[in-house]
């Protein structure tokens, strides 16, 4: 007898059965290896990886990145007064320390620090000899009534109002631009890499909490680039809580299924090597790990344990007929490992045509994830009927496998009828309905892009969101900036004619609806010539004399280059919701195409809006190529898989129903297509697919094992319905925890993924035999020896 | 340092931009395709080249009741403002709804005067004069002068012939056919410095004044042909000067708050002490009217407002609470005042007098001194 199963054994079967110590030697080495790898791994918040690096607005901010130095990395603090105003003594002297205090924080731009405390922030008056000015704070203040309230109308003339001060006068701004690389404190040889998690949590505990403590009438609120990349780096540590979460869940549910202890370690063990492979790995091929790559662990967990039931579901059935262990794990091997592998496959594939999204971090979210779907073919499809080839089952799991196979169930026969001639055409009536409609609302509501105010990144009751609209409603200012660069020759920033145009172009943004307001050096031009003539109004515009222009921008800090061959154009916009970037951006393209000329270009863009623009066309644009391709790579795998078109037409149906109901929901909760969503659909309908590979393989079978349709559906959910449902419930138990993240587009894709995985669950149990009902003649297939790779 | 320069198609045809823009307009069109042509160059390039001297008109939006207005006027009982971007608009309803005019440029205006309904002139930088013979609606361009590079600051008509414009650097232009052609005569004035001028004003049964930078003050009993310097009672600059209802009586006023008052055509002047709830104002003063009943209205830098109903000898001072610099004012038919500055255009619905009653903001609208 085992003679004969070694002749039908492949050699794939041979080469690992018959060297069982040397398959788990060497699992353990690498596992002890890539465990190593995966303790070294780090947070990589790269700021290039989460935008398209290859569209025309980012290579054109790329390629100015150097001119537009320090426009972004700012922190600005808001020292706002629970009661009164800040022309108090006791809020002057906390704004000082604060001053004082953020100085010495790592990575700080001290010569640049700005608040009220600042030498460089001064008044300026015209008077008959010409200007009279100083500093806010004058060098004689003492905090008597008398000084604040020269120092009340010293920032009345500063024009700081709605900048450095609050409108209400109820809060003022330390500005803190960074350094992204600046010299080692200790030894000053030595160049530091600005830490933003570091950075953010110093911003909380020198400044935040240590102040709101020690003057109770304060309130602090922080806002810019460093600090949100702060608060997502524990968004993220909080996330490996959830890990923690989604593998005792699943551990219950899947003692619950094997009832054996032994086998539900023996997969929970397998698939943590796997995830644990899957990091090392990531750490070798030299990743970090990143706001949605992080995710990746969480699907391999959930693939893994789902392919592992399926292990564990075939050893029970088969143990019913042997008593040695080994033998079940054989057979099972060889049963399970070719539809394994194809299921494995089709995830791959899916993951794979993510890479054609051109952002770093989904490429990095394809490739890790194809990766670890590659490690769940060694560790659990190998290294599992290995070990439980030690282990075994227990004689209870056994005992119930046969309990099972022999007694009849009322709930599958009764969802057999999905497959009933009168059932099966309603069914399909109903799912068409459905589909119209929710294509139809979809179209109708689904936006492109962020829709939250605020950081998009975090959740819009956020500490850092919360901040961040308290800064905008006292502020003249707004979070959301489209920067246009004005390119010209060297010295022809301050040329006339690039003036002039730039002007016009911040006329028709100002008269663009969603913009707040532009600056650009023409602003600050126009008020030095402004001043320079007694502050006359009359005198507020462009003169046509380049010395005079040449010497009105020189204090226009930041807002020209070096060379003055660059200039940018700060456009603040009221929103970053796609319709609005769209609108603007297309007015300065008209714009562009009408003025640009040589020695004069007028070129998209920079600031975060700037980068949302083109990411939103990246998603635009890709979301049909996603889709068109992740439908015919799953209707392909289907098509080599079953050689029949009727096959695939009845297992692709309903992903397409899943995809668009996922659509619709999106469009109902206010979700936008993302960069975070957009993989939901090519993971969604990737994993989505084992569902109706494992059902249409047994349904086949069964069919031509003779069975009419609704008898072979029932026997079909009787084998693999409970399988199926548990791995249903296992993958939306992994990305379900998500949903708690405080990181908003992890929150939505766990959301959607969840939807996803247990809808296409119940469409491929519904939809399948009720198209299978129409597209399969059981005649034909009965007594065939089929094409089907599954054809035994 | 560099001219500006015109520009020019291939070297070959240049043009003259003194002409006036109008009737030159399609003559230029044809001449820069004539030249396209002979220089061989693709004609969908003109228009690009051509874009600094073709005439650009403003831009019509509806933000331009926002931006900066400098000065508003009376065309019988229509208001008729003007601003940047060469924005004029006009209101029939007292300021509540406004009309962009079609202007011929989208340069700086800062002056603007009516002599009747119809008839009425707008000056701006690149020295520009603009006249319109429909009350406000349409204008062309009389006169334009970039080789300058300098503005035109305020302008002053008799009647639809004669009129005086003025400016900077001492620009003293005249007209004695409605604006047809315009003669520099700015060597009637006693000017060596060229110090700019900023205002220029009728005072009843007298003549006329024009004030200017670090006090400069010049007056004309024969309404324009012969000036006389005067004595300056201020050293700084002055922006503007205003006639009251009397004879030979007239205000000046300029940087900090200085305001003087004179009742003998300039010989003799008094300070006027200008004080806020809060002290000394210490704002510049930058336009005024004289309203229908003899109320004078004067507003300048920080919101300030203020009126006097006793022929200009004291003012109440009111600052409005947005602070935004105030450049003319006028009234409506009501008397309710009409502000124009920073901001636009903000008709308040008030008249000077309850403008003067109203209290003061909480900040401090002057220096306590």
């Amino acid at each position: 007898m085992s003679s004969h199963r070694q002749n039908r054994a492949g050699l794939l079967e041979r080469l690992i059965f018959n060297n069982r110590p040397v398959v788990i030697l060497l699992c353990l080495l690498a596992t002890l290896f890539l465990a190593w790898q995966a303790s070294q791994i780090r947070p990589s918040t790269s700021f290039e990886k989460m935008i398209p690096l290859e569209h025309p607005y980012i290579q054109n901010m790329i390629e100015y990145r150097d001119d537009l130095a320090n426009l972004g990395n700012t922190v600005r603090i808001a020292v706002a007064v629970k009661q009164g105003d800040i022309f108090n003594a006791q809020y002057m002297e906390t704004l000082r320390q604060i001053h004082d205090e953020v100085f010495y924080i790592n990575g700080v731009d001290r010569s640049a620090l700005k608040s009220l405390w600042s030498p460089s922030v001064r008044w300026t008056e015209v008077t008959e000899e010409g200007f009279d000015g100083g500093e806010v704070i004058p060098q004689s203040y003492d905090g008597s009534r008398a000084s604040l309230d020269e120092l009340r109308s010293n920032i009345l003339k500063s024009g700081q109002v709605g900048r450095l001060v609050a409108n209400d006068f109820r809060s003022s701004i330390v500005d803190v631009p960074l350094l992204e690389v600046f010299a080692d404190p200790e030894d000053q040889s030595r160049l530091l890499n600005l830490d933003y998690r570091e950075f953010s949590h110093a911003l909380e505990e020198k400044i935040r909490d240590k102040y709101q403590a020690q003057d109770p009438n304060v309130e602090i609120h922080i806002v810019g680039f460093a600090k949100k990349v702060g608060d997502l780096i524990d968004g993220l540590v909080a996330v490996v809580m959830f890990f923690g979460v989604a593998f005792l869940i699943t551990m219950v549910l899947l003692y619950l299924f094997t009832h054996c202890s032994r086998s539900t370690a023996a997969v929970l063990i397998t698939t943590l090597i796997a995830v644990i492979w899957q990091l090392g790995l990531m750490n070798l091929a030299g990743f970090g790990i990143d706001p949605y790559s992080m995710l990746v662990p969480f699907l391999i967990f959930a693939i893994g344990i789902s392919h592992g039931v399926q292990k564990i579901n075939g050893i029970a059935q088969q143990s019913s007929g042997t008593d040695s262990p080994l033998t079940a794990a054989r057979l099972t091997f060889r049963q399970l490992f070719l539809p394994g592998m194809i299921a494995i496959l089709a995830d791959a594939v899916g993951f794979i045509t993510l890479l054609i999204i051109d952002i770093g971090v989904i490429h990095e979210l394809a490739i890790g994830a194809s990766i670890g779907v590659a490690v769940i073919v060694f560790t659990n499809l190998i290294l599992l009927p290995v070990a439980i080839s030690y282990l075994g089952i227990s004689k209870r799991a056994v005992q119930l496998s046969k309990q099972y196979a022999a007694s009849n169930h009322p709930f599958w026969r009764l969802l057999s009828n999905f497959a009933n001639p009168v059932v099966a055409p309603i069914s399909v009536v109903l799912a068409l309905v459905v589909a119209i409609g929710a294509f139809w609302y979809q179209k109708e509501n689904l936006q492109i892009g962020d829709l939250d105010q605020g950081a998009p990144e975090l959740r819009p009751d956020s500490r850092y969101n919360q901040d961040n609209d308290y800064i905008i409603r006292h502020y003249s200012t707004s979070s959301d900036v489209l920067v246009v660069m004005v390119k010209t020759g060297a010295e022809g920033c301050s040329a006339h004619q690039t003036l002039s145009a730039i002007d016009e172009l911040m006329w028709k943004m100002d008269n663009t609806p969603g913009v707040q307001s532009a600056v650009s050096l023409v602003s600050v031009s126009k008020q030095v010539i402004k001043g320079m003539n007694e502050g006359s109004l009359k005198w507020e515009t462009l003169s046509r004399n380049q010395d005079v222009l040449n010497s009105s921008i020189a204090r226009a800090e930041g807002l020209y280059n070096n060379a003055c061959s660059l200039a940018p154009v700060l456009i603040f916009l009221e929103d970053h919701k796609a319709a609005t970037l769209k609108r603007v951006t297309a007015e300065v393209e008209a714009f562009a195409a009408q003025y640009n000329r040589d020695g004069l270009e007028f070129l998209l863009a920079s600031g975060n809006a700037g980068i949302e623009a083109a990411t939103n066309e990246v998603i635009a644009s890709s979301e049909l190529t996603i889709l068109i391709l992740v439908y015919l790579c799953v209707a392909g795998m289907c098509l080599i898989t079953f050689r029949s078109i009727a096959a695939t037409i009845c297992i692709v149906l309903p992903l397409i129903l899943t995809s668009i109901l996922g659509n619709a929901l999106m469009a109902f909760l206010g979700i936008g297509m993302k960069v975070a969503t957009l993989p939901v659909i090519a993971l969604g309908v990737g994993i989505g697919v084992d569902y109706g590979i494992y059902i249409y393989s047994r349904l086949e079978s069964f069919l031509r094992a003779g069975l009419p349709l609704q008898e072979a559906y029932y026997e079909t959910l009787k084998s693999t319905g409970k399988a199926v449902l548990f791995t249903g419930l296992c993958l939306a138990v992994g990305v379900a925890t998500w949903m708690f993240s405080a990181i908003k587009f992890q929150a939505d894709m766990g959301l959607m993924l969840t939807f996803m995985f247990i809808v296409n669950m119940f469409g491929a149990l519904w939809l399948l035999p009720a198209l299978a009902r129409f597209l399969i003649s059981p005649q034909r297939l009965a007594g065939k020896e089929g094409g089907s790779l599954f054809a035994h | 340092m560099s001219e500006p320069k015109r520009r020019t198609q291939a070297g070959s045809c240049g043009y003259s931009p003194r002409r006036p823009t109008v009737s030159s307009f399609l003559s230029l069109r044809s001449v820069l395709a004539l030249c396209g042509i002979l220089a061989g160059l693709p004609l969908a390039a003109i228009p690009a080249q051509a874009q600094d001297d073709v005439v650009q008109y403003s831009i019509e939006s509806p933000k331009a009741v926002q931006g900066l207005v400098l000065d508003i006027a009376h065309a019988g009982k229509r208001l008729v403002a003007v601003g940047e971007r060469g924005h004029i608009l006009y209101s029939d309803d007292s300021g509540r709804n406004w009309i962009q005019a079609r202007v011929p440029t989208r340069q700086l205006l800062t002056a603007v005067t009516f002599v009747d309904e119809q008839y009425g002139w707008a000056v701006g930088h690149d020295a520009l004069i603009l006249a319109t013979q429909d009350g406000g609606a349409t204008w062309v361009q009389q006169f334009e002068d970039r080789e300058r590079e300098s503005p035109l600051l305020d302008i002053w008509f008799r009647d639809r012939q004669y009129g005086l414009a003025v400016g900077a650097y001492g620009a003293l232009l005249e007209t004695r056919n409605g604006g047809r052609s315009w003669d520099d005569v700015s060597d009637r004035l006693d000017n060596e410095d060229g110090q700019h001028l900023n205002g220029i004003a009728a005072v009843k049964n007298a003549g006329l004044v024009i004030v200017g930078e670090m006090g400069a003050l010049f007056r004309s009993a024969d309404w324009g042909q012969s000036w006389e310097r005067l004595e300056s009672p201020y050293e700084g600059t002055l922006f503007g000067a205003l006639g009251t209802a009397r004879n030979d009586t007239l205000l000046i006023y300029g940087l900090r708050g200085n305001l003087y008052r004179s009742a003998d055509f300039g010989d003799t002047w008094r300070a006027v002490s200008l004080r806020s709830a809060a002290g000394e104002l210490v704002f510049g003063l930058n336009g005024g009217t004289l309203q229908g009943d003899g109320t004078l209205v004067l507003v300048g830098h920080g919101g300030s407002v203020l009126s006097s109903v006793d022929d200009g000898r004291s003012f109440t001072v009111f600052n409005r609470p947005d602070r935004q610099s105030l450049s003319s004012v006028a009234d409506d038919s009501a008397g309710r005042l009409v502000l124009v500055g920073q901001g636009g255009i903000h008709a308040t619905g008030l008249t000077a007098e309850q403008i003067a009653d109203r209290p003061v903001a909480g900040t401090p609208a002057a220096k306590q001194q």
